[in-house]
């Protein structure tokens, strides 16, 4: 009997844990359903029983750029991935390969992720202005791509040096080119973890919120930028935001399941394997 | 080994050619992280120069033309009302967060480090917060938190008869924000820490169980000790991004009520008052501040993939 009642505790322990980490999510949905009353009702029963509404996804379709913003963001995200993983693959296949520069150059690319972003910003916003790249989709890839790229490299650094050297010279014994071996050998190993280092970078665009504030306003402005402002000037209305933040958040959700074997690597720039 | 020596039809030898050289084996490693290297040199060299240049200078954009003013940036800057506070603001909850994240972490990954039924299931709902945007997650939280129809208000008055709380007021705002940001983050530790708890060896914990230790006993002198270099790496991270606090303060305060972080007020400065001068010289100051940090890091990244030993 007392390895049932341990068990029991630990699934109580559990669902607790869980409801707690995921409570705040269902809550943007609940709210998003909720008539505007309902939101800024201090009933009790109101926070769980009212009936459901479609008022606020009509009001952001209505009111708000929401699909424009919808397609900045989708356009932006895929963008700087492409950019990203375009040129990280090739840097890490050669810090792991040769180690070129001996650590020193891994290390500058891991400080870029460290490098405050709003620092960065201040020179570009004059630059971007005087180059008329601000508010447009071209500059705010830029600004994603530099933001993921020393991420993405580190990660993919870690994949690569998975792929023994022996492998490569064995090819190369057998004739084979350096384009040949990339092409038959180290790209079909690489791949699996490209898509991983991918997904994570095109989460992190997606949620990536300093630059698009700064560098976007109306032409180019995403999906969190649009959320930002409904934090109005006398209140801020919780409805048409869960609405459109819950219409906001269903990729990453998506992403989530992908990602879940990879988030600890992923996130600790490939120190720890999950 | 290919050789990209380009000779005539004739055989006789010709002048290589450009892409002869970037393809050679000597100087393909080159050719393969030039890109890199021209992106970091654009987004880090050109703004860290930029802001060294305008700590010397005054510069208010459409304003007036920038003026050499020697160290008067960094004397007003010292001075300056909020600075201080807005460092020991980030300080406050950068620990915050850690002590909140690593104690609660950890209790949850001591929880699920045995194998269980429906793991990856828990795995896949617990990692959600993480990859939430940040901005929203705030604004949620705003909403919860809030005094009068606020979810958490609601329940400690109408079910725990418990007094309201002003979770955005001056005494609590910096205890909601490592609430939330805590919120979002305790899976990566937890994750991390289940990681590293899964992966420790048998042996040494049938050993102290078969000596008679204690559960606490053993947590302290056996897992401890064996998890900490995987605490350094969650501490140092964690740092490094809590460093950077400022869209879970856009999506609530707007650094309002004693919660303004260092970033917040660079973001202030430069982009609402255009203080270029004053802007670069806060941070050319958060930029060494955490340069020291990226070097610790460093090595305990380094030598956890094994680059160095």
């Amino acid at each position: 009997m007392k390895i049932r009642v341990t068990t029991v505790l630990f699934w109580i322990a559990t669902v607790v844990i869980v409801l707690g980490f995921i409570f705040p999510i269902l809550w943007i949905f609940l709210t998003a359903f909720k008539a505007r009353a309902d939101i800024l009702s201090t009933e009790f029963s109101k926070l769980l029983i009212f009936s459901p509404t479609l008022d606020n996804f009509r009001y952001v379709f209505a009111w708000t750029l929401f699909p424009k913003e919808l397609l900045n963001t989708f356009i932006i995200t895929v963008g700087s991935t492409i950019l990203v993983m375009l040129f990280s693959l090739p840097a890490a296949y050669s810090f792991a390969r040769w180690n070129t520069g001996e650590g020193h150059l891994l290390f500058i690319t891991i400080s870029t992720r460290m490098f405050p972003g709003i620092v960065a910003a201040i020179p570009f916003f004059f630059a971007f202005k005087a180059a008329g790249l601000s508010d447009t989709h071209i500059g705010v890839i830029l600004l994603q791509y530099y933001f993921n790229i020393s991420f993405a490299t580190f990660l993919m650094y870690g994949f690569f040096r998975e792929i023994s050297i022996e492998l490569e010279q064995a090819a190369m014994v057998d004739g084979y080119g350096r384009m040949d071996i990339l092409r038959r050998i180290i790209f079909p190993l690489i791949a699996p973890g490209a898509a991983i280092v991918a997904v994570f970078c095109l989460v992190f665009t997606w949620n990536e919120f300093l630059f698009s504030l700064l560098f976007t306003h109306h032409v180019a402005r995403t999906l969190s930028v649009g959320l930002s402002l409904f934090w109005g000037s006398l209140e801020i209305q919780w409805g048409p935001m869960c609405a459109a933040g819950a219409m906001a958040v269903v990729p990453t959700l998506v992403a989530a399941w992908f990602m879940q074997r990879y988030i600890v690597r992923g996130l600790t720039f490939g120190a720890v394997k999950g | 080994m290919t050789t990209y020596a380009a000779t005539t039809e004739t055989g006789m030898p010709r002048r290589k050619s450009f892409w002869d050289i970037i393809l050679s084996e000597r100087y393909f490693k080159w050719t393969l992280i030039v890109p890199l290297l021209i992106t970091l040199a654009a987004f880090m060299l050109y703004p860290t120069f930029y802001s060294l240049y305008y700590v010397f200078m005054r510069f208010v954009p459409l304003k007036e033309a920038s003026v050499f003013v020697g160290l008067d940036n960094l004397r007003f800057v010292l001075h300056h009302p909020h600075f201080l506070g807005d460092m020991a603001n980030t300080f406050a909850v950068l620990v915050g967060c850690l002590i909140v994240e690593l104690v609660l972490g950890m209790l949850i990954a001591l929880l699920f480090s045995r194998e269980f039924r429906g793991q990856n299931l828990i795995r896949g709902l617990c990692l959600l917060p993480l990859l939430m945007s940040p901005l929203i997650m705030s604004m949620v939280w705003g909403y919860l938190l809030q005094f009068d129809y606020g979810f958490m208000n609601q329940i400690l008055s109408k079910v725990l008869q418990l007094p309201k709380v002003v979770w955005w007021g001056p005494t609590m705002a910096k205890v909601s924000v490592i609430l939330l940001t805590s919120w979002q983050w305790t899976p990566f530790t937890v994750f991390v820490l289940v990681a590293g708890l899964r992966s420790l060896p048998k042996d040494a914990f049938e050993a102290a169980r078969v000596d008679g230790a204690g559960a606490w006993y053993t947590f302290r002198r056996l897992t401890l000790p064996m998890l900490s270099p995987l605490i350094v790496i969650i501490v140092m991270l964690r740092s490094m991004w809590l460093m950077r606090l400022f869209d879970p303060l856009y999506g609530t305060t707007r650094g309002g009520a004693g919660t303004e972080s260092v970033d917040y007020l660079l973001y202030r400065t430069a982009f609402s008052y255009f203080d270029i001068g004053q802007a670069c010289t806060i941070a050319i100051i958060a930029l060494f501040l955490t340069l020291i940090f990226s070097f610790i890091l460093y090595r305990q990244l380094m030598h956890a993939l094994g680059v160095i030993k």
